[in-house]
């Protein structure tokens, strides 16, 4: 049980991480999976259907750069659209944790 | 899991989709790869961190659906979110076809009446070209308005049909998604 919500609390906030991500500069995919892997326990491969999705909202736009070795790069960007979610979902995150907070403060 | 098995799996899984689609996503992974084995890490590694390649096909099959409907609302799109919704089996099937079924017909029916009306108005107003039969109705001008109401009534009445099913379409799209992200079964990694 514990486990469970654990895994959909992660989910929920799997796409505020990665735009928090962005925020912070344009980076690529693998880079984003092995930092959300490691801090969250996602699984790697769901970095792409997040893109995709996140992309069709029009919160990520894709540019190819050239990288040292290899072929080009696809690049993540934060757009305007991005950026504002990025807020609003802060706040509810904060909002939420709070009052959990006050909740659990009860009992504990 | 090597390389070529993990893509060959996704591939598999993604077959159906417009090769362009299918391309840009292996490449994605693809280069995954390369950059795991940059970093040291055996292809064995990377396909066991990406994780199931069976499932990861059903979500991006999805995304790529969805975004079909959003860029072109053909029937044949509206097949492929339905299809694609049935395969995240996110929205219970049993609860969806019924659904599915009553709005289809409802659809059908309105649509055929807004059919009918054009086809109606197109009549009455060809019926005003003088020297062929006499007037349907009445006068000349109630039979012009008549003609005009029907066929404006039918196109804005179609019109309107399709604003509702584009409505309909991302209702389930957005349920899908919050369903799918939040309440997967919680033995799988997310």
């Amino acid at each position: 049980m514990a486990e469970s919500l654990q895994i959909q609390l992660k989910k929920g906030v799997l796409e505020m991480c990665v735009l928090a991500l962005l925020s912070k500069g344009d980076n690529y995919a693998y880079d984003i999976a092995s930092r959300m892997a490691e801090a969250v326990g996602m699984g790697e491969g769901t970095i792409y259907p997040l893109m995709r999705r996140m992309q069709n909202d029009g919160l990520v736009t894709t540019y190819l750069q050239e990288s040292g070795s290899g072929p080009p790069r696809k690049y993540y960007k934060l757009t305007k659209a991005g950026a504002t979610a990025l807020k609003a979902q802060i706040s509810d995150w904060v909002a939420f944790e709070i009052a959990v907070r006050k909740i659990l403060g009860e009992v504990t | 899991m090597n390389r070529a098995n993990f893509i060959a799996q996704l591939r598999a899984g993604l077959s159906g989709l417009h090769q362009s689609d299918i391309n840009d996503i292996i490449a994605d992974y693809e280069s995954h790869f390369a950059d795991g084995l940059a970093a040291g890490r055996s292809e064995d590694e990377v396909a066991e961190a990406l994780g199931d390649p069976a499932r990861l096909a059903r979500e991006l099959r999805a995304e790529v659906g969805f975004k079909r409907w959003e860029q072109q609302r053909s029937a044949g799109n509206f097949v492929g979110v339905v299809l694609a919704l049935v395969g995240l089996a996110t929205i219970d099937i049993m609860f969806l076809l019924p659904i599915l079924g009553v709005m289809l017909a409802v659809f059908f029916v309105i649509a055929l009446a807004c059919v009918g009306c054009v086809i109606a108005g197109a009549i009455l107003l060809g019926n005003l070209i003088p020297g062929g039969w006499d007037l349907m109705m009445g006068n000349t001008a109630l039979q012009t308005l008549t003609a005009i109401g029907l066929l404006s009534g039918g196109i804005g009445g179609g019109a309107l049909l399709l604003m509702i099913l584009d409505w309909v379409a991302r209702a389930l799209i957005q349920y899908a998604r919050l369903h799918f992200r939040l309440f997967k079964s919680a033995n799988e990694s997310i």
